[in-house]
């Protein structure tokens, strides 16, 4: 059984000022930060860029508390899949564990996550367009 | 001009113990693996879309990802940013006064490289690469 991943959907760096550490790589890489928004749920504050087909998601409190400095690390990755429910058989099928697909932050998709990440790296899976979206009433 | 991300790089004990994961249940290619003596490291890169996943074995106890192991433990070690020209991206670092790793581009697994320190984005390490070769 063959996992069809397509890319690197994003990388997650977290941050304790997650503003903060999107600008500094906006300043120092050029990235543009595309999108900002507070995680329904946890009010988590997250900020957007892209480079090609990977975002990078930098992700921090939606308050920030007072810090002695600004501190940040790659926290995640996730990939693109065109069937999450093969993906999801085939990883255990190879004995690694796997949570059941859920729908995700974006429209239309199902992401899942791997219990604990693998060599110290959360992963997590991403399916676009796996589930439909409903049609705004007129 | 960054053009893309080349690749994550994840320090792992074993390099053939975490192939079982990226290379044989994930299904993805293995485009290099080879030992660079002068930095202690076998790295391993896997193929996935546009972008790369570059494992890093130490392969020596005197080497930063070595260190990065022992105080760590396994997990996300950098990033690193594709530039058709790692020199100049490393001049621009410079005169923004980003504290730099390498003075100078050197041969990496990804091509020629160069590292930032990660005081100067937060505790982020950053690497550019130039690859040698289209496609890698």
């Amino acid at each position: 059984m063959s996992i069809a991943a397509t890319h690197i959907d994003h990388i997650v760096i977290s941050s304790n000022d997650s503003a903060a550490t999107a600008q500094i790589f906006a300043e120092h890489f050029g990235l543009e930060i595309k999108r900002t928004m507070s995680r329904p749920g946890t009010g988590a504050h997250l900020e957007f860029a892209k480079l090609q087909e990977v975002v990078l998601e930098f992700a921090g409190p939606g308050e920030v508390k007072p810090h002695d400095g600004v501190t940040a690390k790659l926290g995640g990755v996730v990939l693109a899949v065109e069937d999450i429910h093969a993906t999801i058989a085939a990883i255990r099928a190879a004995g690694f564990p796997i949570g059941d697909p859920h729908p995700a932050v974006q429209p239309g998709a199902l992401f899942t996550g791997m219990k604990g990440g693998t060599n110290g790296v959360p992963f997590g899976f991403i399916q676009y367009n796996a589930i439909p979206i409903p049609e705004p009433s007129p | 001009m960054l053009s893309k991300i080349h690749h994550v790089g994840v320090v792992v004990q074993s390099a053939d113990q975490a192939l079982k994961f990226y290379r044989d249940a994930l299904g993805l290619p293995v485009t290099a693996d080879r030992v660079i003596e002068d930095q202690g490291v076998r790295g391993v890169l896997l193929q996935i879309g546009g972008s790369e996943i570059e494992l890093l074995e130490p392969t020596r106890d005197d080497t930063g990802v070595a260190r990065f192991l022992a105080t760590r433990g396994e997990g996300m070690h950098h990033i690193c940013f594709e530039s058709d020209d790692v020199g100049a991206e490393l001049e621009a670092a410079r005169v923004k006064g980003i504290e730099l790793i390498d003075q100078h581009p050197r041969p990496g697994l990804a091509g020629m490289i160069c590292f930032l320190h990660p005081k100067s984005n937060h505790g982020v390490l950053v690497e550019f690469a130039t690859p040698l070769h289209e496609g890698h």
